[in-house]
């Protein structure tokens, strides 16, 4: 980009990747209209997912049968099985993928990665198998983290606190190769909307090629250095206007729902008034803000994420996810599933939701997942969209199951399907008192037919995936957005520099809490992951030279650093969502990030703008500040 | 990480036992916990042709009076250094120090001589194998230029234990066993400030124990600056000893790791004899900017480091002086 930069790739002779630039409503008119108006920029550092489990792969080449199984470390078989098919020009009949039940992803694992390829082109060179295992530097150089990021935001806002207008410029440097490129940085301005009545938004920004490993999607993929420089600059604004920043979110508040953003989105569902009530008041925020001791302070950041992105990467027609459940002899039900497992819950919440729908016992559910020998293809776990869209297919294909043994019991019972009502496991005409065990319904629903296999799917109705005259609104376009609202609590050291996060109060809008164990798992991840970037975590490069590429130097925080963070579980019941659930582990990621800076704002009276707030950063800023006293 | 070179493993059951193969076998090294070693060995830097376990000679596991000084055994772990209940009597700082190493898995296996011995570190070494091939190597391991200070002669890789200091200030002696017995030394002249060569062991010697004299009415303490307060090495560390005599300083040792090639004691003679105030925490500041000589030796700047060294220091004797 800039002038006399060397070029990368031929074909994009300035290194810009993707530009996007889009004004939705009069920007210009909004800013006049505001009492206040400010501008500022803050430096986002390069973050990796630091996934503890490194890329790994067993690549295995039957050579009689010209067949590759891959056994990987991937949020996506699917598409890898299509890539491997595509580089090593096999049929994709003759490659088979499964996803063992192994963790690390938050982005990483999205895309077929150069392991997969390398493993399965060596396995069938050698007529055997190989396991490749990249340690831990050959996995930050794998990469498709978030990009170092530089956001720009200028917003306006009347005396008491409404927005007028953002404009907001977003430069990435996003490496060598595309990976997710042009998504992410289209992600940078399609979530400015969707979360406050805001009249008028421009957004240009740029993502650019560097000599560095390719970044990717990162949980919160795209949205989080925007809104985090956003929300930051609503907390500098709010303090200037001597308004609270609670008040400066309520009144932003989008007013009715259903709401259609003006980037085509449809908000069904918004907990972000609730959230913000149970956060100020389990914070002790009224009482405590501007009260605290010398070296302490509280602040408020809110962010949001989409359910599913409603537009797949590979885009083919198909349903957005399917479901087949098997029933057999042994009265168990096999639930299967093409979504991947990755430690996030998706085979547990498959299983809940054809256990819940059937109202069968848990012990008769079996998952088989992620293997595309045996289970339908699913485009993979990424952008929050399994449980949005695999458990609506579960519940459809459970609800098939229940229909087909109805009638069973209904025949056995000699009565209509529409009298034999369903009490657990208990098939009874209504009013009568015996009823049928769901083993002999299961025996009645094989005759004749045998093993019994249903299907359930899920599509997007069109209406959700965004507006054809909107360019770039595929991105961003989906069923329902999670909210949520965080106020942390931070002490900084003087005398070192250190910022320390001792509390955040979290409140999350959830839709349903299908599993609240899980959701309050993903919950403090996701925060905890924000606290990682806002904190610490950072690559460095000299020269070109990686110079982090161990646990050691990408410092991904302890123990000593994890606040305990107190989850408050919002429900609003999404219209869509199976059993109204929605997205419950991205949406709380960005908002740690304002919310620590607002909060060392308050303990020490300064105001960083480059992230990680490192003790170096910080002790710079402090030795400034005395400057200026002095 | 990668596979280990193959080497021999010997696993003597006495000193002199452990001398001797030392003696015998040329290239060999000595492991312990293994916490330092084996971590750079699965990263190409050495291939000893064997190692040498001394974790089964129960002598260096001991800790024993002996007169009014302890004895400390090289072998004793970290984590039973930090709950010794006659080091946190009489030497707090020592278990402060060893507290504030690494993580509870690290201090359950690390040893007291391993802490002590750990080799010197530096962002252009502590890489893989390919890395720093593709770096031209270094002064430190098969290369011929330091990239730290490029027209240097010598390497200038960074110690960063965090027991040395304070063994330093309390005026500790090292107890060195080799093929000609055992000499003592004291803890200052361990070391030596380069980062290639930084202990003074003759070949063949072994580091065995240490010594501690009485407490003798110091009060010490140690304060190590890092982004995390686990896992992370020191990137500046202080170790204060001080004796307060009514409003002056009485006796003040100070020494400092994690900024210079060896860890360094600081001079403060001047400074006996005065108050603590804003005059003399600048004298010893500037005694601190003498001797430190922080260099790009980690990912976080050298400004940083020299800052966090300085106002370490005097939070660090603000305390004692109230105690």
């Amino acid at each position: 980009m800039a002038p006399g930069a060397e070029t990368i790739h031929a074909e994009k002779p300035n290194n810009i990747l993707r530009e996007v630039h889009n004004e939705f409503g009069d920007t210009e008119a909004g800013f006049a209209a505001a009492d206040l108006v400010r501008e500022k920029t803050w430096h986002f550092a390069e973050v990796n997912h630091a996934h503890i489990e490194p890329n790994a792969t067993l690549a295995e080449y039957d050579p009689e049968r010209g067949r590759l199984t891959l056994h990987t470390t991937t949020q996506v078989p699917y598409y890898v099985l299509l890539h491997v098919a595509k580089c090593l020009e096999m049929p994709q009949s003759h490659i088979r993928v499964t996803k063992p039940f192994v963790g690390g992803g938050f982005g990483a694992r999205t895309e077929c990665l150069h392991f997969e390829i390398i493993a399965a082109l060596l396995a069938r060179k050698a007529r055997g198998n190989v396991r490749l295992l990249q340690t831990r530097e050959e996995t930050f150089l794998a990469h498709r983290g978030r990009p170092e990021t530089d956001v720009t935001v200028k917003l306006g806002m009347t005396s008491d606190g409404k927005l007028t207008a953002c404009h907001l410029r977003a430069t990435q440097r996003g490496g060598a190769y595309a990976s997710y490129g042009i998504i992410t940085i289209l992600y940078t301005g399609a979530l400015l909307h969707g979360i406050y009545d805001l009249p008028a938004i421009k957004h240009d920004a740029w993502r650019v090629y560097t000599n560095t490993p390719p970044c990717g999607a990162q949980r919160g993929h795209g949205t989080v250095d925007p809104r985090a420089a956003f929300e930051a600059l609503m907390n500098e604004m709010a303090a200037e206007l001597g308004l609270d920043p609670f008040a400066v979110r309520r009144i932003n508040l989008l007013r009715t729902i259903p709401h259609v953003t003006a980037y085509a989105q449809r908000v069904m569902s918004y907990g972000l008034p609730e959230c913000l009530d149970k956060v100020m008041q389990a914070s002790g925020w009224a009482e405590r803000r501007g009260n605290m001791p010398n070296g302490r302070g509280l602040g408020l950041g809110c962010s949001h994420f989409v359910s599913g992105t409603t537009t797949p990467s590979h885009w083919t027609g198909e349903p957005h996810a399917t479901v087949n459940l098997r029933l057999d002899f042994d009265g168990a039900i096999t639930v299967l599933t093409g979504a991947a497992d990755i430690g996030q819950g998706s085979s547990t919440m498959a299983a809940q939701m054809v256990a819940e729908t059937l109202g069968v016992d848990w012990d008769r559910i079996r998952v088989i997942a992620a293997d595309s020998a045996l289970t339908p293809k699913d485009n993979g776990s990424y952008s929050s969209r399994v449980t949005f869209m695999v458990g609506n297919a579960a519940i459809e294909a459970a609800a098939e199951l229940k229909r087909i043994l109805i009638a069973a019991a209904a025949k056995k019972l000699e009565a209509r399907p529409g009298d034999v009502e369903c009490e657990g496991e208990i098939y009874r005409v209504a009013g009568q008192d015996r009823g049928l065990p769901f083993t002999e319904v299961v025996k009645a629903a094989l005759i004749d037919s045998g093993p019994i296999t249903v299907k359930g799917t899920f599509t997007s109705p069109s209406e959700f995936m965004g507006d054809k005259k909107v360019r770039g609104s595929a991105i961003g376009a989906t069923m329902g957005f999670c909210y949520a609202a965080q106020v942390v609590e931070c002490s900084v050291d003087e005398v070192t520099g250190k910022v320390t996060a001792h509390k955040v109060w979290v409140a999350v809008d959830v839709g349903r809490a299908l599993n609240p164990l899980a959701v309050e798992g993903q919950i403090q991840g996701g925060v905890w992951m924000g606290m990682g970037q806002a904190m610490s975590e950072q690559t460095h490069f000299d020269q070109a030279r990686m110079m982090h590429a161990n646990l050691l130097d990408y410092r991904v925080p302890t123990m000593m650093e994890s606040p305990d963070i107190e989850v408050f579980i919002v429900e609003s019941i999404d219209p869509n969502g199976p059993f109204g659930a929605k997205e419950a582990s991205e949406g709380m990621l960005a908002g740690f990030l304002p919310a620590v800076m607002d909060a060392v704002h308050e303990a020490v009276g300064i105001r960083p703008d480059t992230l990680p707030l490192t003790p170096d950063r910080i002790a710079a800023l402090l030795d400034a500040r005395e400057g200026t006293r002095s | 990480m990668n596979l280990l070179p193959d080497f021999r493993f010997h696993r003597p059951a006495s000193l002199e036992e452990a001398v001797r193969l030392k003696a015998a076998t040329a290239g060999t090294r000595f492991v312990a916990g293994g916490t330092d070693l084996l971590v750079n060995l699965r990263r190409g830097l050495g291939e000893p042709s064997g190692l040498i376990d001394l974790t089964a000679i129960t002598e260096l596991s001991a800790v024993r009076r002996d007169g009014g000084s302890l004895w400390l055994g090289a072998g004793v772990t970290l984590a039973d250094l930090a709950r010794h209940p006659e080091i946190l009597s009489d030497y707090p700082a020592l278990a402060e120090a060893a507290l504030a190493v690494a993580g509870p898995t690290h201090r359950a296996a690390a040893t007291l001589g391993g802490n002590l011995c750990q080799d010197t570190r530096c962002i252009f070494f502590n890489q893989s194998e390919w890395w720093r091939e593709a770096n031209g190597y270094c002064l430190k391991h098969r290369g011929d230029k330091c990239h730290v200070v490029p027209k240097s002669d010598r390497c200038y890789a960074t110690y960063h234990g965090d027991i040395a200091p304070v063994l330093m200030v309390l005026n500790a002696l090292a107890v060195v066993a080799g093929p000609d017995g055992v000499r003592h030394i004291e803890m200052t002249a361990f070391f030596n400030e380069d980062g290639s060569a930084h202990l003074n062991l003759a070949a063949g010697e072994v580091l065995a124990a240490v010594v501690l004299p009485a407490p003798g009415g110091w009060h010490a303490g140690y304060a190590k600056a890092r982004v995390r307060d686990a896992i992370d090495f020191p990137l500046a560390g202080v170790a204060v000893a001080l004796k307060r005599h009514g409003g002056v300083i009485g006796a003040l040792n100070v020494a400092i790791t994690g900024t210079n090639s060896a860890p360094l004691a600081v001079s403060t003679g001047d400074l006996i004899g005065r108050p603590w105030d804003g005059d003399t925490a600048a004298a010893l500041a500037k005694s601190l900017r003498a001797k430190a000589n922080v260099l790009r030796t980690t990912v976080m700047g050298s400004v940083y480091r020299r800052r966090a060294m300085q106002a370490m220091t005097r939070r660090l004797i603000d305390t004692l002086w109230d105690r």
